[in-house]
Parts: C-alpha cells; structure tokens; sequence
C-alpha cells in the first residue's frame, strides 16, 4: 500500500515488518524520530519486541550485542556524535559476527554544532568490518531495511543503513508499504548458526592465539567479499517478490559516457536532473550511484567506470589530509586498470549546504575543461 | 573454537569449558563485605527499637515478626505509637530526601494488627534466676523493668498505689492520646510474661526494711506525682486546682465541669493535657507561660493541635498574685522580657519592671511541674556505693537489697520511651550486679549501646543477631538515593476539630494495611539488608550467593575480584569496602 511517509518512518516501517524482537537506541537528531516510533509501536502492541531505553550510544549497541548474542533479530538507529560514540562496540560486533542492522541518518560531526547532512561520521567508521548502504530515497530506505537483514544473518556481519539527515529522514514521500505476507517471504525468521544458550552454556569472544586471530580476521574479510554475491541473489528474490532491485552500483547512461559523476545518497536525485539537461544538449554524461560502500563493489564500478574519460566524484565528506572518501575509493579501484581514467575530486553539500542542479553543472563543466585534475579536492560553493 | 559448517567462513571463539577453574579471587585487593550498620532512628530511639528492620518486616507484610522486634526492645508499642516525642523521627534520613518516614504511625499500626488477631509474641527468655525482684510502681517504668527483668529470668512483683497499674499512662495522658484498651493491652502482655502486679498497695519508706528478706533487688520508679509550688500569694486558695489532679479525676470516671475561663499555668505537656481536657468539658481555656511558645516543653505538635481546637496562649506572662473576687479569680501578671537565649537556645527571662495587668478566671490550675511524693525516693539519701547510669541510678546499700532508681526520678525527659530506657537499663544493670559483680556494669552495657548510644538494646545484650551490627550511623549522603522515588509521607487520618470537641475520642485514627506496608516501603532500611539482590545483579562474578531458606547472601571470595560495584549499588549501605590485608 502506497503511503506518503517520512524517510525515518520508512525505516521503522521496514523494522515493524522484519519482527525485530530487540531494539535498543539513545535519541540525537536527526535520527529521533525513527526509534520515537518503534518505541510507540513496542509501548501499543503493534511490534512484539522489547525496546531498551539506555543512557547512551555505546550502552545501545552494547545491550544489542548481548541480545543479538542470545539468537534475535535487533535493531538500533543513531547518527553523528552517537554513531561515534559506539565506535568500540562497531569493531566488537563484526568481530562477533553478529548480524546487528543499524539506521544510521548522516549528520555532521561538532563542532560547531550542525545537525545537517555530512557522510563523514559513516564513512569514518569504513574499517569497522559493517557493510554500509547508502540510500537515494525512502523506497529505498524501506527496501534496504529489509535487505539488510536478509544480507546480514546470511554472512554473519552487521549492516549500516545510511540516510541523509532532512532530505531524506524528515522528507514525505511516496513509499509503497509492503504487506507483512509478502515480508515474511522475502525474510523468514533469524536462524542463528550460534547464540548463547542456557541449555547448552558456553562462552564467546575469549582470548585467541594469533593465528586463530588472524585466520578470524581473514573469515571476516572472507565474509564480507561473500556479501557481493549474495546481494546479488537477494535482489533477485527481492524483485521477484516486490518488482524492485538495486545494485550495489547503478549505472546510468555509463555505456557511452564521456565524464561520469559518481555519487551517493540524495545527491544522486539531483543528478539524475542534471544527466537529462546535459543529455539534451548533446552532452555525454553519466553517473555511477554508489549505493554500496562496503564491501567496496571493485569490480562493477571498474566495468562500468574505466572507459570513460574523466570521473567526477562528489563527496559530501571529507578526510581531513587526504581527500573526499568516494573519491579516494574510486582511485584505488581504478588504479590496477591499465589507462584508467583520471579522477576529479569535488566537495560539495557539507554541512548540510545544498548540492543544487548549478553547482553538479559548474562541476561538470569544470571536469569537462580541465585536462587533468589540478589537485586532490576541488571546495565548491565556498 | 570451533567452525560453523556453511559458505560462509565462520570462525569465532567459543568454549564451554567452566570458567570455575579462573579462581578471580586471587586479583582481588578490596574485599567487600556484608556489614549491617546502624540506622539513625534506632540509635535516636531511646528504647534503641531496630527501627530499620522494623520497617523492613512490615513493608514485608511480615507484621507478627515486626512486632515481635518492637517488643524485644519495647513492651508499649499501641503507647509508643501514640504518646512517644518519636525522636526517631527528626534524624530520619528519608527526612533529607523528601519527608521522615511516620515511625510512630507504623508502630501503632503493627500492634492493632497484634491485638486484632490477638497474637502472643514468641520471645526468648533465659533460663530462670533464683533472685526475686521487687518493683515500686506500675506506671512504664516499673512496668518494663520487670517485663526486661522476667526476659532475663527474673521472678518481678510490682507495687502499685492506684488500683490500675499504669501510671500517667493510666491517670495522667488524656483519653483522646491514649486509649483505655491500647495500654491495658499491652500491661496484660506484659503480665503474661509471669509479672505479678499488685495494686492498691501503697509503699512507704518503711517498706524497704519489710522486703530485705524478700527481695534481692528492688526497682523505684513511682515518678513525680507531687505538684511543685510556684510560691506566689494566693496559691494556697483551695479553689486553684491542681493540674496533674484534674486530669487523674477525669480519668477516674469524674466529669468536671470547668465553665468559664480558665487559667492554666504552665508550658510542658500536663498544661497542654489540662486545657484540651477544659475545652472537652465545656470551658475556654488560656495557657500563661512566661517564655515564649517555641521554648515551651510541651511537644510542638500537642501544642498546635491545642491551640486548634480553641486553647489560647499568652506567652511572657507570669502569675504573681491570686485574689478571689466574689466567686472568680483576679490573676496578676507580671509581663517579661527576653535577655538573650541559654545554651539549648530557650529564651532567658527577667520581669519587665512595672509592667503588670490583671486577668479575671473563673478557674484557676497549675501545672507547672512535678517531683517526687517523697523524699526517700531521692537516691541521694541512701548510703552505700552508687552508680549513675544515663537513665537509671544504681545504689548498693551497706545493709540490704539492692535499689535501682529509675524512670521520672531520674531521667532529663520525662516521656514514655524514656521511661522504658530506663526500667531496661536497670533489668541489664541487675543481671550484670547479680552475674557478675557492680564494676561488670558499665563495659557490659556499653557492648549493647545502638550506634554511640545511649540507647541500649536487649537483643544485643541476650546476644541476639543484632550484636552483630556495625555502630556506625548511616548518613544520608552513604545512601544510593538513585534507587528511590520521591513519595509523600502519610498524611495522619484525625478526627475532624468539630468532632474533637464534643468527646474525649480518640484523634488519630487507623490507617489501612496497604497504607502502613506502603509508608513502610518509603523507608531506606540504613544500613540493613532487605534481600534486594542488587549486589546479585551488579556483581560480574556470579560471586553473591543466596544462601537456601534463611534469606541470607554470602559472597564467594574464590571469585569475588573485589570490583566494590555490589557496595556502590547497595541502596542502604549494607556493604563495606575494605582494604585486603597482606
């Protein structure tokens, strides 16, 4: 049923749909009104799960850790300062192979205190072994969601799903609700291959030599390269099911592409607008949305990128004394390709500042102009 | 380790093997400890009542049990829970937090369930004595010296004067504080634990040289009973009552008839008695004291109900003559003034020279103190050698028995619970003198002193659990008050004021059991264990143990790694962290 819905209703929506028995979240906007919700929904029966109000971020994911542990589905939300805060517990919940999903609304990292849109507190904790998706729209938001579970209790690692603060979380649109009939096929009940049990006790996460460490480490890695794979065969199920797929990249107008944008989140939207107009006037353009982050989809985005000419990548982000992070990605993915093409780094929209039709336009003509990339990060509309 | 069979490459660490063997005891460097301590109510209550466990069995629903531990401290709770200043409630903790727990009414409370299902209390008693104890008076002295005294082993007979044993209790406190049937109870329980009270037998001084042979002791609490003259002119007109007399011929069945205006002179709490009776019987009555209200020794709360029900006081006035005037009385008053304050912060006063004015009354009653009816009942007078207790004083004849004087003869505060300190620490001070000698007396009760004292306590000296108490007094900043809610206090169910006039009723009325465990729950319990199981749930070793059937918990010190959380957690400061010693 279609709904005209807030993207953080897309994403309890979804969680209400996939029966998460645990959830556990500490307010911060712009995530607040996610776990407002569920927690109405855990208060009135609507949701059959138990909603653990702690006093912080890092207690949240902690008391999840332990749920997860014990063989449920869970679910917590949080953005910025919060998603920071959990830091140590992200690499512990990897480590334990615990298929734990987070919302997270990107939001700028203080000071000065900003609650607006910046990917950079998701994208800081890249190395925290989560699989992270980025999303373009609350369809997607809610799809994802769904995915995202599927995606994780089959390889065992937590996934972040990653929605831009206001455009997207505290944005109505038309989101097509499914039923819970066609929910359950798509995602049956959590199976755990493990869980504490106290049937049968026995204790993990111990002291490990390191080789056993260091062959856990490489199952991680393992795992997550696994994930491509089974993305692949989720989103044929998911379509077959709901008439809806996404890639982990999406390739638009790319085949004959001359420059081509590579974006993320609600800034893709935008660009789709720009590709028409510079398409009616005879421009080559195309863009590559990144919806996966990781594990880093290398080899779509080197079939779909290394023919073009120039890349252009546009980071709402930024690491501080290298570059955009998209754009350090695509050089590394491109850089074993013989001939590959140069990559131009844009930073745009941080902060939450609009990335609007003139400004995607100005860097594309900028690209178009310049034979090479004259440094690392080009600032726009500062 | 072990690895999962499937696609995924799934390696993590997982054993079942017992973490039994990891001894966590051998980190540890502070061992925490079960360490009941003292609550500050027990140790303000001169009867040193275990007021924490007290609250503790009644929230509980424990009710016969939380008797039980009144009575092994206490023989008057239904009285207690009426009459007593309850000084255990000015230094509740709970008092810092949001309002003292109503000790009083909760005590009350536990002994009408008591004599509602008109329970016989289980107390331990030692093996019997061959000494036989003599007691001269049956007001709450006496009576609790011998209740104190049959505990301990000790054959008691009690000597009363009056026809009923019970004393002020009986012919001084006005019906409407206390109930005829709530202190015949509790004298009838008391009789029951084999003491002989024997009535109408005045004691004179020569009763001490009949019973020599008799007794080996004998306890002298007859109390003041003789109104002390305030020496100004006129005082001798027979007409002017007596106070303490007024109210022992209302509550020998007469009904006076105080019409008109009535002086009653006076600030403690036989003023107080006598002019609630007066408004009672139909009159009006005025209190002249020569301080001011807020150094007067009548209990604030008397007075203001006092003066609610239509008493009127003029405070700085002192009578200086009495004059009959055709059938009433002209009172003169010699008006005062205030020069400075003395060390507990009453008013020092001196005439205000010239300053006097006349009143006219129709009766006049004095009640301006009392002392004792003899001069032999001062222990002053008798030879031998002597020991000064807090509450009591101990003389050892060259010839004869021993005497210990107790109660309103001795004691600085003259109120019930007081009296029952006293009748109590002469039970012990006998026991001690007959086991082992008079220089045994003082260390043997200082080991039964609650917190730093003086109240003593009869469980610790029959050796019972509470021995084992910290006398460290809980404050109110070592108690976790993150585990509290605030709550009001209970608000006393009284008689409406129009209803108090018209009687001699009762005020306070009963409360219900649901609002006696709740007001009960309010309590911090300081410093004892109530099972919370906090220190279960906080302690990361699985090292608290419940113990099976007796309630208790014990730590397991093989894994306890001395963490301190269970200490930090415990709401009541039932735990101590100390220091390992190498």
């Amino acid at each position: 049923m279609k709904r005209v819905i807030e993207g953080s209703h897309a994403v309890a929506e979804a969680v209400r749909l996939a029966k998460v028995q645990v959830i556990s979240a500490y307010p911060i906007t712009p995530q607040t009104h996610i776990v407002e919700i569920l927690s109405e929904y855990c208060a009135g029966g609507t949701m059959n799960a138990r909603f653990l109000r702690v006093e912080s971020e890092h207690s949240a994911l902690a008391a999840l850790i332990g749920a997860q542990s014990c063989g449920v589905r869970t679910f917590t939300a949080t953005a910025s300062q919060g998603l920071a805060l959990m830091h140590e517990l992200l690499h512990w919940t990897s480590g334990a192979r615990l298929p734990i999903v987070m919302a997270e609304v990107n939001r700028a990292l203080a000071p000065g205190w900003n609650i607006w849109t910046d990917q950079t507190d998701s994208l800081a904790q890249r190395d925290t072994g989560w699989i992270q998706m980025y999303c373009e729209d609350g369809q997607e938001v809610l799809d994802s969601m769904l995915q995202a579970y599927r995606l994780a209790e089959r390889v065992y690692l937590p996934v972040m799903v990653v929605l831009d603060a206001f455009y997207l979380s505290h944005t109505y649109e038309s989101v097509d609700i499914p039923t819970q009939e066609e929910v359950d096929r798509f995602l049956p009940l959590y199976q755990p291959r493990f869980q504490v049990d106290t049937a049968n006790p026995c204790a993990f996460g111990q002291l490990v030599p390191p080789g056993a460490y260091m062959k856990m480490r490489s199952d991680i890695a393992g795992a997550m390269e696994g994930s491509l794979n089974f993305l692949n065969e989720i989103q044929r199920e998911f379509y077959e099911i709901f008439q809806r797929r996404y890639d982990p990249v999406e390739a638009i107008c790319c085949d004959d592409a001359e420059i081509i944008f590579v974006t993320s989140g609600t800034v893709t939207s935008t660009c789709r607008l720009v590709l028409q107009e510079l398409r009616d006037k005879g421009e080559k353009v195309g863009i590559l949305k990144m919806k996966l982050f990781r594990p880093f989809p290398v080899a779509m985005v080197r079939e779909a990128a290394s023919r073009a000419k120039k890349i252009a990548v546009v980071d709402r982000n930024f690491s501080f004394g290298a570059s955009g992070i998209f754009a350090q990605e695509l050089r590394a993915a491109l850089c074993n390709v013989p001939e590959h093409p140069p990559v131009f780094g844009y930073i745009a929209g941080i902060g939450g500042l609009d990335v609007t039709v003139e400004l995607l336009k100005e860097i594309y003509w900028k690209t178009k102009n310049a034979a090479f990339p004259e440094k690392e990060s080009i600032w726009m509309g500062i | 380790m072990n690895e999962v069979e499937n696609t995924i490459p799934l390696l993590i660490p997982c054993s079942s093997m017992s973490t039994e063997s990891n001894k966590t005891g051998s980190w540890r460097f502070l061992r925490p400890l079960f360490d009941e301590k003292t609550s500050p109510c027990s140790a303000a209550c001169p009867a040193g009542e275990d007021i924490a466990r007290i609250e503790m069995l009644n929230a509980q629903g424990m009710f016969k049990e939380a008797w039980e531990t009144i009575l092994r401290e206490n023989p008057f709770p239904a009285v207690c829970g009426r009459i007593c200043p309850h000084p255990c409630e000015a230094v509740c903790n709970r008092g810092e937090y949001d309002e003292a727990i109503a000790i009083h009414t909760v005590e009350r409370f536990l002994a009408e369930t008591a004599s509602r299902y008109e329970l016989k209390p289980s107390l331990p008693r030692l093996t019997a004595k061959k000494q036989n104890i003599g007691v001269v008076g049956a007001g709450p002295a006496g009576l609790a010296a011998a209740y104190f005294l049959a505990q301990l082993g000790y054959s008691c007979d009690v000597f009363e004067a009056m026809p009923e044993p019970g004393g002020l209790l009986r012919w001084g406190i006005p019906l409407y504080r206390l109930p005829i049937d709530a202190m015949r109870n509790e004298i009838a329980q008391i009789e029951s634990q084999s003491v002989h009270i024997h009535t109408g037998q005045r004691i004179g001084k020569k009763f001490l040289q009949d019973v020599r042979n008799r007794y080996n002791a004998v306890f002298i609490g007859c109390g003041h009973s003789r109104t002390i003259e305030i020496g100004i002119t006129g005082e001798e007109i027979s007409a002017v009552e007596n106070g303490l007399e007024f109210l022992k011929r209302i509550r020998s069945g007469e009904s006076p008839s105080p019409r008109g205006l009535s002086a009653v002179i006076g600030g403690g709490n036989t003023a107080i008695d006598v002019a609630r009776s007066i408004v009672r019987l139909g009159g009006k009555a005025l209190i002249l004291y020569r301080r001011r209200r807020r150094d007067m020794p009548a209990f604030e709360e008397e007075v203001q109900m006092a003066l609610e029900e239509g008493v009127e006081l003029r405070e700085l006035v002192a009578p200086v003559k009495i004059t009959e005037d055709g059938g009433q009385y002209i009172l003169t008053l010699q008006e005062m003034k205030i020069s400075g304050e003395d060390s507990r912060g009453r008013a020092n006063i001196l005439s205000d020279e010239g300053k006097t004015h006349e009143l006219y009354v129709q009766h006049v009653f004095k009640a301006t103190g009392a002392e004792p009816a003899e001069d032999w009942l001062n222990p002053a007078e008798k030879p031998g050698t002597s020991l000064t207790l807090s509450n009591a004083v101990l003389v050892r004849p060259d010839k004869g028995p021993a005497l210990v004087f107790g109660g309103d003869l001795i004691n600085d505060t003259m109120s019930v619970v007081h009296a029952v300190a006293s009748g109590k620490q002469a039970a012990m001070a006998l026991d001690v003198l007959f086991q082992d000698g008079i220089e045994a007396i003082a260390p043997k009760l200082r080991a039964c002193l609650v917190g730093q004292g003086p109240s003593l306590s009869m469980e610790m000296y029959m050796g019972g659990n509470r021995l084992s108490r910290n006398s460290h007094v809980v404050s109110y900043n070592e108690i976790n008050t993150d585990y509290f809610q605030f709550q009001p206090r209970i608000k006393q169910p009284r008689l409406l004021r129009e209803e108090r006039l018209r009687s001699f009723e009762e005020i306070d009325l009963k409360i219900s059991t649901n609002l006696a465990i709740r007001e009960a729950d309010r309590c911090f319990n300081c410093g004892i264990c109530n099972q919370c199981d906090n220190c279960c749930m906080f302690c990361p070793d699985i090292a608290v143990i419940r113990e099976k059937g007796n309630q208790k918990r014990r730590i397991d010190y093989d894994y306890c790694k001395g963490c301190g959380l269970c200490v930090v957690e415990c709401p009541r400061n039932a735990m101590t962290l100390k220091e390992e010693e190498l």
